[in-house]
């Protein structure tokens, strides 16, 4: 092969492809991407620049405003409509605990599921596949029904209660994720646990001091990924949650937005700008983390 | 060393099964009121978790379940049982009026009392206390008086006694420990007020007729299990069972109403009636192709990202910039979508109108909705299917270009020839699992414009973007005083089961259970 390439006939034809290219062909996947990048661009760059926008009414024409300031910002945190920060810290709290409890879960659960062999391990795993095909909002009517029915026995499992939210979506992300921690904890040789079994530690002091610190990039996967789904859900917060004080964020601009779009046009898009950076400064730093999560089923086959 | 690890491991197995049994306990304490309730679905539900999690904790061979049977039992609650209480739900009546179980409706119309003719009466004062809970001072025609307070049963009290303080010329007593006695000056400005309390307990329940006379309530309806009927005390009219009603012969009925089973009705209403089967297809066909639409142009869109810049001096800084969409929650694109494309806030409009003259009624039009749905879910999706479709380029191997190359093939040829259908079969079940997401993409078609505009002549409100899942959103939540669970957990049902047929062909693309080896 090494000698065709080489031959002097396709050299050539490879040159010409490429000096008739060159120019057109640059210039056309230039202006693409250009158009490309107005497309991606604009919509994050306007709503930045709208929320900077201190008139309360936007002149359509001008994208960046003459005398940008955080008024907005100011006015969204302390205007007596709307407790954006109680939305804010609540979406923050929801979603923080149910990463933890997701991921103290699915830790756990790989773990046994990749060691321990046991009768239904098998079926068990098969049951989570099929489970995990439906996606959670066709549950919705359900979900509010049976939370609906279980707040008249228990008081924290009712609507408007963040423990019955952070259940769910506990046990709404498990499912895939206890495959993905399953499967890495398969890559680790069991060798290693083997080998400190021996020496007498318990199954527990294996998992905790010998495969939990190899873990920590399934972890931080896992961990990122439950976090921006969790804080980032609408409808399940949106049927279960009612009083304005239980809100999450994303709920809460959800109804900011329907109620009072025209007034407070620049305290919702300050809104908006604030809750997008808790995921953006976590998506950052850790983007390496969130593409092995979600590519994971894709390369591998 | 070995001692010493046996000694903690039974420890910890004492302490899981310590706190293992107050859950369990508790849950037991639920599932028994649940049953005397008749909410029969959820008390077999946790009943089913608490058997499967006393087994896991008392047999030593369910040892490596110990690990994750909390987890499993919320998936149980909270992911298995929604759907098997779907398909329950989609043969009930369940909706406004009819939310309760029987049992629950017998008890609260029971529970409504009336003034009888004739009742015994009683003179009476009233007490509050500082935090606003009022007491009363019954006096009998002959007897001792009673206290009577609002859920408690009456009691037999001496002035003088108890907290009670000495009584005045009447026989009332002058204070009652944690309580102020009202004058009757007091009492005249909040007499309505209190005429609304009810004192005392069932059967015993007092409530003031006048500002001299409080009278003993009975209950106003009956329940008679041998004949299934209510009876009404005060006019002896008998209520029958209808469909989840209590009626009686003139068609009068009572609220509130009880869920029960209504076979394949809910899939008749929509599957039997020529008005409601139409819009319900047009919903499902616009499903079909907002689905196929988002997939097919956001996977395009990928492609071109992954592809055309390869090689192009700054491709680094256009992927980078082209990536931005990603990580900003869905909420928040689409909210910023919405503002951008209002005529009155956003600069689309003017923009259009300067270089075409007019703009679309993106909110109004059907058509131009639905375009602009799609193009808002583009945007939000193509970053995914770029780093996806580059991520499997990368797995193509060199050698397969390097023989076309040989064979004097384009630029286009190698795409259309060994590229794309490379591509598409690595990623076949990532497209079909987005073909699935998008489906039921609830959140672009609601949060940008709720499904709407409506759709004119509907027997149930429908809107012209509704896919199948915001039109369940619709039926359940937002159309006002007439939620329909039980029709919409039919469609629901529906929809279930396009999603296993959906999975079934992506079976045949993909050894699906391959993670379960």
């Amino acid at each position: 092969m090494e000698n065709t390439r080489n031959t002097p006939a396709s050299r050539t034809v490879l040159l010409d492809h490429l000096r008739t290219g060159t120019w057109v062909g640059y210039l056309t996947r230039y202006l693409i991407a250009g158009m490309l990048i107005v497309f991606a661009v604009a919509p994050a760059l306007w709503i930045v620049s709208a929320s900077l926008n201190p008139a309360k009414s936007l002149v359509g024409g001008t994208l960046w405003p003459e005398n940008p300031s955080f008024v907005n910002y100011r006015e969204l945190v302390t205007n007596d409509f709307f407790p954006y920060l109680t939305w804010f810290g609540n979406s923050l709290k929801i979603a923080t605990i149910t990463t933890l409890c997701t991921v103290t879960i699915t830790c756990l659960a790989g773990y046994s599921l990749s060691r321990f062999r046991f009768k239904g391990r098998h079926s068990f795993m098969i049951a989570i596949l099929i489970l995990n095909v439906f996606p959670a909002i066709l549950g919705m009517v359900a979900i509010f029904t049976t939370i609906q029915q279980l707040g008249l026995y228990v008081d924290a499992l009712g609507l408007d209660k963040h423990v019955s939210l952070i259940l769910i979506y506990t046990a709404g992300s498990m499912g895939i994720n206890v495959l993905m921690v399953k499967a890495y904890i398969d890559t680790i040789p069991v060798e290693l646990d083997e080998s400190a079994l021996v020496d007498g530690a318990s199954p527990w002091q294996t998992f905790r001091h010998i495969i939990l610190p190899i873990m920590t990039p399934i972890v931080i996967t896992i961990g990122v990924l439950t976090f921006i789904a969790a804080y980032g859900d609408f409808v399940i917060a949106r049927v279960l949650l009612k009083s304005s004080d239980q809100l999450t964020v994303m709920v809460g601009l959800m109804l900011f937005q329907t109620d009072r779009f025209d007034q407070d046009f620049g305290m919702i898009t300050a809104g908006a700008v604030l809750a997008a950076i808790p995921v953006i400064l976590i998506y950052i730093p850790l983007q390496r983390f969130v593409i092995d999560g979600l590519t994971a089923g894709s390369v591998k086959g | 060393m070995r001692h010493i690890n046996t000694q903690l491991s039974r420890y910890g197995y004492i302490l899981n099964l310590g706190v293992m049994g107050v859950l369990l306990a508790g849950i037991l304490r639920v599932v028994f009121q649940l049953y005397a309730d008749g909410l029969y679905p959820l008390a077999s539900a946790l009943s089913a978790i608490t058997v499967f999690l006393a087994l896991v904790y008392l047999r030593r061979r369910f040892t490596p379940l110990r690990w994750f049977a909390i987890g499993v039992g919320l998936a149980m609650l909270f992911t298995l049982y929604p759907i098997l209480y779907t398909f329950y739900l989609s043969v009930t009546n369940m909706g406004s009026g009819h939310l309760m179980t029987k049992q629950q409706a017998i008890d609260r119309l029971e529970s409504q009392l009336y003034m009888p003719e004739g009742g015994k009466t009683y003179g009476w004062a009233a007490f509050r206390s500082p935090d606003e809970a009022y007491a009363l001072w019954l006096l009998p025609e002959e007897g001792p008086g009673l206290l009577a307070r609002p859920g408690q049963p009456l009691e037999e009290a001496m002035p003088g006694e108890d907290g009670i303080g000495a009584p005045d010329q009447d026989g009332i007593p002058l204070t009652i420990d944690g309580y102020e006695r009202l004058a009757q000056n007091q009492v005249v400005p909040i007499i309505s007020a209190l005429g609304a309390i009810d004192f005392g307990e069932p059967p015993d329940t007092v409530r003031i007729r006048s500002l001299r006379e409080a009278v003993t309530l009975k209950p106003k309806y009956q329940y008679d299990p041998d004949r299934d009927v209510m009876v009404d005390q005060e006019t002896g009219t008998v209520y029958r069972p209808v469909e989840g009603t209590f009626t009686s012969d003139d068609g009068e009925t009572l609220t509130p109403g009880y869920i029960v089973y209504v076979g394949l009705h809910h899939f008749e209403r929509f599957l039997g009636n020529e008005r409601f089967r139409e819009p319900l297809i047009k919903i499902f066909l616009w499903n079909v192709s907002f689905a196929f639409a988002s997939v097919f142009l956001s996977f395009a869109v990928g492609l071109v990202v992954t592809l055309l810049f390869e090689g192009l001096p700054g491709s680094r800084v256009i992927r980078a910039l082209l990536i931005i969409p990603w990580p900003i929650p869905v909420l928040v694109s689409i909210l910023i979508w919405r503002s951008m494309l209002n005529p009155d806030l956003g600069f689309v409009a003017p923009l259009l109108e300067s270089l075409f003259g007019s703009s679309p009624a993106w909110f109004q039009n059907a058509m131009w909705t639905r375009v602009a749905v799609i193009l808002v879910n583009v945007w939000l999706s193509y970053p995914y299917f770029y780093v996806i479709s580059a991520g499997a380029i990368r797995s193509i191997p060199h050698e397969i270009y390097d023989a076309a190359v040989v064979d004097g093939a384009s630029a286009w040829g190698k795409f259309q020839h060994i590229t794309l259908p490379l591509l598409l079969r690595i990623l076949m079940p990532l497209l079909i699992a987005s073909f699935t997401f998008n489906f039921n993409n609830f959140n672009v078609i609601y949060i940008f414009n709720f499904g709407l505009p409506p759709m004119p002549n509907t027997i149930v409100p429908m809107g012209q973007t509704d896919i199948l899942i915001s039109f369940v959103y619709r039926l359940a939540f937002i159309t006002s005083n007439v939620t329909d669970y039980g029709l919409a957990a039919a469609i629901t049902v529906m929809l279930f089961l396009l999603i296993s047929l959906m999975v079934v062909f992506q079976a045949r693309f993909t050894n699906l259970f391959r993670e379960a080896d």
